[in-house]
C-alpha cells in the first residue's frame, strides 16, 4: 500500500532529481537537448554559479528574506496570537479577529503580489498616499517601492502579510489547548502575568512555535512565486532569489546544464536544513505523541 | 496591609498600560490585514477611469457592482475557474486516496525504524524547493503525447507538494484511531477489509477532511508551475487574473473583482472547517 | 461448542511472556487466569484469538488446529480491557456487529440484538452512542457483542475491573448466571483474586512466562504452589516472613527476625520441617489467619506480642498493622474494634493454616515430594 505512493515520489521526485544531477555535470542546452547530445564538462557549472555575483547576491536576498520573512512573520505571529488569547476573552470575538487576521492565507500567493503591487504602485498606489494623508510624505514625493533599494522589502512586506497567519493559527490553537490547571496553580503561587508568561506559556509553546518555524522557513527557503509576480527578480536583479534564478536559466533560457548546477546547489542547502530540522522534528513528534 | 495595597495600585497602571500597548499593537496589525483587502474590495467597485486617477479615492464615487458580472465577458474566466475546480479536485482525490493507503500502511503495518524513517523521508518531500524538479519535469511531460499544456500535467505535478503531506497526515491520524477496534471488529468476523471500511476508515474522515482541504486549497492556489508548464489549452484561474489587460493597461476592477470571487472558496472552506484545518497546518501536532 | 487446547505455545518479544504454555479449557468450563498487571494475560488471550501469531506451540479449537486461523475465522469472541466500543456506531450496531459480518438477515439480527440486550438490561440504550452511556452499560455493550456472535471460545480480558465496585458485584453475579457462558469454554483474565475464587471453575495463576498454578479455586487459595501464586491471592496480601527452623530439645520452632516471632509449627508441618537440611526457609501467614487477643484471654495457640502501626476499620472487616520486633504483620480483625496507634496488642498464631516455602526458589515446602 506504501508502495505506490513512493512510486509516485520516485517517478516525480527522485527521478527529476537523479536527472538534475546528471545534467549538472553537462553542458546541456536547448539544442543539445534537441540533438540528444550533450558532453560532460565536470564541475564547470558549480563553478560558474558559485563565482556570479548574480548569485552571491541572491544568497544575500535570501538571508534577509528568510530573516525577516520567516523568523520576523513567526515572532509576530506568536505576540499576536497569545495577545489574542490573553486579550480577547469573548468566544466569538476571538474566533471573528482569528478569521479576519487568517483571511490573507487563503488568497493565492500570485494574487497577493499582484495586490501589493497595485498597492505599492509609486505615483497613485494607496500605501504612497496614504503616507501622504498622514503627513510623511509631501508634495510631490513618492516612495518607489519598487526601487533598486527597496524592491525586496516589498516581497517582505507582501509576504509578511500573507503568512504571518499561519504561525498566528498554529500558536494560538496551541495556547488554546494548554491545560488551565497549570494557569489556576500558577495564579494561587501569586505568579504574575511576566512570570506566567515567561515560564509557563512560552516553554509550553516552544516545540508548537518550532514546528510553526520550521513550517515557515522552508517554505521561504523555496519562495518564488511573489518575486514573479511583483518584481521580476528586478530592478537590476535586486529581488531576485536563488531560485528565481534556477527557474529562469532554465526554463526562460534553456540553459539546463547551468540550471541544474544552480538546482543541486539550492538541493543540497536544503537538504542540508532539512536534515537538521528533521532531527528536531523527530523529538518534537515523539513528544506529542504523533510518532512512537 | 496598606502596604500591600500601595504596592497594587502602583502596580496596576504599569499593566494596564502594557495591556493597552498590546491591544493597540493587535488593533494596528488588523488593520495592515484588513486594509488591503478593503481596497481591493473597493478596487472591484471602481470603475477603471477612477482607479486609473492620480490621487486613488478610498471610497469610490462611483459604485460598478457589474465589474463582478464584466469579467465573465472574457469566456476565458469562467474556463479557468472550472479548469482550476478540475485540477484541484482530481488531485485532491488523487492526493487523498494515495495518502490514507500510505497513512494506513504507515500507521499500522510500518512502525519499526524503517516506517519511520520513510514517513520522515515523506515528510521532507514536503519541504524541499521544487527547482529540482521543475525543470525536468518540464522535459518529461515534454515529451509525452498530451505535452505539458493539460490537465495531467497539474494534477500529477502537484502531488509533489500534496501527497507527502497527506501521507504524512494520514499516518498521524491512523495512529489515533486505536487498533483495538479494528481487532474486535476481526473478532466479529470481518476481514482486514471490511475492517478497515467499516471501523478504521470512519474514525479518519475528520482527518480526512482536514487533508482534503488543505490539498484543494493548494492546488487551487498554485500559480508558479501552472504559469510556466500550461496556459493555453489549461489555464487555471492564478495564470487567468494577470490577463486583465487592456493594452498597456491593468484592468484592476477586473482583477480585484476575480481575486475575491477566486478567495471565497478557501474562505469558506476555512470558516466552516477551521478546526481541522489546524492539525494539518501544523503536521498533526496541534490538535485543534 | 468445542474445548479450547493450548499445547506449549510461546510468545515474546524481547523477552518470553508466554514460555511452552500448556492449557485445557473443558466446554463449558470458567476458567479464570489471575496474575499482576503486566505479566501476558491479555498477551495470552490475543494469542488464543489469533491476533498475535505464535513463536511456537499449537492452538486448537475442537478437533481443529486453529494455530494459523486467520482470527476472523477462528469462531473467538473476545472483550477487550478497553471494551473497544466502535465509536461511531450506536449500542445496536455495536452488538449487531457479529451478526452483521456475517451478513444475517436483518430480521434475525433485530431479534438477536433485542434478546441479548434485554438479558444484559441495555435494551433502552441501543440508539445511544457509546460516549453517551456509563462505563457499566459500554461493558454489557462489549459482553453483547461477544455474545451474540456464539462463539466457540469466549476470551474476556478484565471486563470488570475499571467499573466501580458496586456495577463490579452486579456484573459479576451477572456472569455466574449467563446461561451462554456456561456452554461454551471460557478463559477470563484478572488481576482482581476475589474475581478469580468467585467466578473460576478452574483458575490459573499466570506469573513469568506461563501459568504457576492451575487448580480448583479453593486448592490454589489454600495450597499455593509458591509464594508468587500465594501472593497473588488474597487482600490484604499474605504476610511474608524469613525464617529459620530451630531444633532443641521440646522440638521444632520456627524463629523470625532473632526470635520476635517464634513458635512450634503444627504437627503435620513440623515432619516436613523437620526432615529439611536446609534451616533457612519462609514462612507465609495470611491475614486472616492470625487475630488479635483481647487483654486477659488465655491464650490457645502461640503468640506473639508487638504494638499498632496502623488501623484501618474497613466496615466489615477492619486491618490492623502491627510491628512486630523490627517486622510488620497485618492483622484481619473483627469490624467493632478499634485500636490506636502504639497500643500493645497480643496476636494469636492460627499455625495450623501457615505456609511454608523455600527461600531459594519459593516452592511450598508441603506440595509436591518432601
Amino acid at each position: 500500500m506504501v508502495g505506490i505512493p513512493i512510486l509516485v515520489i520516485v517517478l516525480i521526485v527522485i527521478y527529476p532529481t537523479i536527472w538534475m544531477f546528471y545534467h549538472a555535470f553537462h553542458d546541456t542546452n536547448m539544442m543539445s537537448l534537441f540533438r540528444q547530445d550533450w558532453q560532460p564538462v565536470g564541475f564547470q557549472n558549480f563553478e560558474a554559479v558559485l563565482s556570479s555575483e548574480r548569485f552571491l547576491n541572491s544568497l544575500w536576498h535570501l538571508a534577509i528574506y528568510l530573516t525577516f520573512g520567516a523568523c520576523l512573520q513567526v515572532i509576530l505571529g506568536t505576540i499576536l496570537a497569545l495577545i489574542l488569547y490573553e486579550s480577547v476573552k469573548t468566544g466569538w470575538m476571538r474566533v471573528v479577529l482569528l478569521i479576519i487576521m487568517v483571511l490573507p492565507m487563503m488568497l493565492p500567493p500570485s494574487i497577493t503580489g499582484i495586490l501589493w503591487r497595485f498597492l505599492l504602485q509609486a505615483s497613485n498606489g494607496a500605501v504612497n498616499h496614504i503616507l501622504l494623508n498622514v503627513g510623511i510624505l509631501e508634495g510631490t514625493e513618492r516612495i518607489d517601492w519598487f526601487s533598486v533599494d527597496l524592491s525586496l522589502w516589498s516581497l517582505v512586506i507582501a509576504d509578511t502579510w500573507q503568512w504571518t497567519a499561519l504561525p498566528l493559527l498554529i500558536v494560538f490553537s496551541g495556547r488554546v489547548s494548554l491545560p488551565p490547571a497549570v494557569y489556576e496553580a500558577a495564579k494561587v503561587d501569586g505568579a504574575s502575568g511576566y512570570q506566567v508568561m515567561r515560564r509557563l506559556t512560552l516553554p509550553m509553546l516552544r516545540e508548537i512555535i518550532a514546528i510553526a518555524f520550521i513550517l515557515r522557513f522552508m517554505d521561504a527557503y523555496k519562495f518564488v512565486d511573489k518575486v514573479y509576480v511583483m518584481t521580476s527578480g528586478g530592478p537590476a536583479q535586486s529581488s531576485e532569489l536563488p531560485v528565481y534564478i534556477a527557474f529562469q536559466t532554465g526554463i526562460r533560457e534553456f540553459q539546463v546544464g547551468l540550471a541544474a548546477g544552480y538546482a543541486i546547489i539550492i538541493f543540497v542547502g536544503a537538504a542540508l536544513i532539512i536534515t537538521l530540522f528533521l532531527q528536531y522534528l523527530k523529538r518534537v513528534m515523539r513528544n506529542a505523541g504523533v510518532v512512537d | 496591609m496598606a502596604t500591600s495595597r500601595t504596592t497594587a495600585s502602583a502596580g496596576q497602571p504599569n499593566y494596564r498600560l502594557i495591556r493597552y500597548v498590546l491591544l493597540a499593537f493587535l488593533v494596528i496589525w488588523l488593520v495592515f490585514t484588513l486594509f488591503p483587502l478593503y481596497f481591493a474590495v473597493i478596487t472591484a467597485l471602481k470603475p477603471v477611469e477612477e482607479i486609473n486617477r492620480m490621487v486613488p479615492t478610498f471610497w469610490p464615487e462611483t459604485f460598478r457592482i457589474d465589474n463582478f458580472s464584466g469579467i465573465f465577458a472574457d469566456p476565458g474566466s469562467l474556463k479557468s475557474l472550472i479548469d482550476s475546480i478540475i485540477i484541484a479536485s482530481a488531485n485532491t482525490a488523487l492526493s487523498l486516496v494515495l495518502g490514507t493507503l500510505a497513512g494506513y500502511a504507515l500507521a499500522r503495518y510500518l512502525r519499526g525504524a524503517l516506517g519511520e524513517n520513510l514517513a520522515f523521508f515523506i515528510l521532507s518531500q514536503r519541504m524541499f524547493p521544487p527547482v529540482a524538479i521543475l525543470i525536468p519535469i518540464f522535459f518529461l511531460f515534454d515529451a509525452t503525447p498530451w505535452g505539458t499544456d493539460s490537465y495531467i500535467t497539474l494534477i500529477l505535478l502537484y502531488l509533489v507538494f500534496n501527497m507527502p503531506l497527506a501521507t504524512w497526515l494520514m499516518m498521524v491520524f491512523f495512529r489515533d484511531a486505536p487498533k483495538e477496534l479494528e481487532e474486535a471488529a476481526y473478532l466479529d468476523g470481518y476481514t482486514p477489509l471490511r475492517a478497515f471500511f467499516k471501523v478504521t476508515l470512519p474514525l479518519v474522515v475528520p482527518g480526512m477532511i482536514s487533508v482534503a482541504m488543505l490539498c484543494w486549497i493548494f492546488a487551487w492556489n498554485e500559480y508558479l508551475f501552472a504559469n510556466l508548464l500550461t496556459g493555453t489549452t489549461v489555464k487555471t484561474f492564478p495564470v487567468h487574473i494577470p490577463t486583465f489587460v487592456a493594452g498597456s493597461q491593468t484592468l484592476w476592477n477586473f482583477v480585484m473583482a476575480f481575486s475575491l470571487v477566486a478567495m471565497l472558496p478557501p474562505v469558506i472552506l476555512f470558516i466552516i472547517l477551521r478546526r481541522y484545518m489546524v492539525r494539518g497546518l501544523s503536521l498533526g501536532v496541534v490538535k485543534g | 461448542m468445542a474445548r479450547l487446547v493450548l499445547d506449549e505455545i510461546c510468545k515474546g518479544w524481547d523477552f518470553p511472556v508466554l514460555d511452552r504454555l500448556s492449557l485445557t479449557v473443558e466446554e463449558g468450563e470458567f476458567f479464570v487466569i489471575v496474575g499482576p498487571s503486566g505479566i501476558g494475560k491479555t498477551t495470552l488471550l490475543r494469542c488464543v484469538a489469533g491476533l498475535e501469531r505464535l513463536d511456537a506451540g499449537r492452538v486448537f479449537i475442537g478437533d481443529r488446529d486453529a494455530t494459523t486461523i486467520k482470527p476472523y475465522r477462528r469462531g473467538v469472541a473476545m472483550t477487550f480491557e478497553s471494551y473497544a466500543l466502535y465509536p461511531h456506531l450506536s449500542v445496536y450496531e455495536n452488538i449487531a456487529s457479529p451478526l452483521r459480518a456475517r451478513r444475517l438477515p436483518k430480521a434475525t439480527i433485530d431479534r438477536t440484538v433485542a434478546s441479548v440486550a434485554a438479558l444484559l438490561k441495555i435494551d433502552h440504550l441501543l440508539d445511544r452512542r457509546p460516549h453517551e452511556v456509563s462505563g457499566g452499560q459500554k461493558q454489557r455493550t462489549a459482553l453483547g457483542r461477544t455474545l451474540v456472535a456464539q462463539p466457540d471460545i469466549f476470551l474476556l480480558d478484565e471486563p470488570i475491573s475499571h467499573l466501580d465496585a458496586k456495577i463490579r458485584h452486579e456484573l459479576r453475579r451477572q456472569f455466574h448466571t449467563l446461561e451462554e457462558l456456561r456452554r461454551v469454554a471460557t478463559l477470563y483474565v484478572t488481576h482482581d483474586y476475589s474475581e478469580a475464587l468467585s467466578l473460576g471453575d478452574r483458575i490459573g495463576v499466570m506469573g513469568k512466562g506461563g501459568l504457576i498454578q492451575v487448580g480448583s479455586p479453593r486448592d490454589v487459595f489454600e495450597n499455593p504452589a509458591d509464594l508468587f501464586a500465594a501472593r497473588v491471592l488474597g487482600q490484604p496480601s499474605i504476610n511474608e516472613f524469613q525464617a529459620m527452623i530451630e531444633r532443641d530439645a521440646n522440638g521444632i520452632h520456627v524463629s523470625v527476625a532473632d526470635g520476635a516471632i517464634r513458635f512450634p509449627p503444627a504437627g503435620l508441618h513440623a515432619s516436613v520441617l523437620g526432615r529439611r537440611q536446609d534451616m533457612g526457609i519462609a514462612v507465609g501467614m495470611r491475614p486472616q489467619h492470625l487475630s488479635v487477643l483481647p487483654e486477659g484471654v488465655e491464650a490457645h495457640r502461640p503468640t506473639v506480642t508487638g504494638s499498632v502501626d496502623v488501623y484501618e476499620a474497613l466496615g466489615a472487616t477492619g486491618v490492623l498493622i502491627a510491628k512486630v520486633g523490627d517486622q510488620q504483620m497485618t492483622v484481619i480483625t473483627p469490624p467493632e474494634a478499634h485500636y490506636q496507634p502504639g497500643e500493645p496488642v497480643r496476636i494469636a498464631l492460627d499455625r495450623d493454616h501457615f505456609l511454608y516455602f523455600d527461600r531459594g526458589d519459593g516452592r511450598n515446602l508441603m506440595v509436591g515430594p518432601h
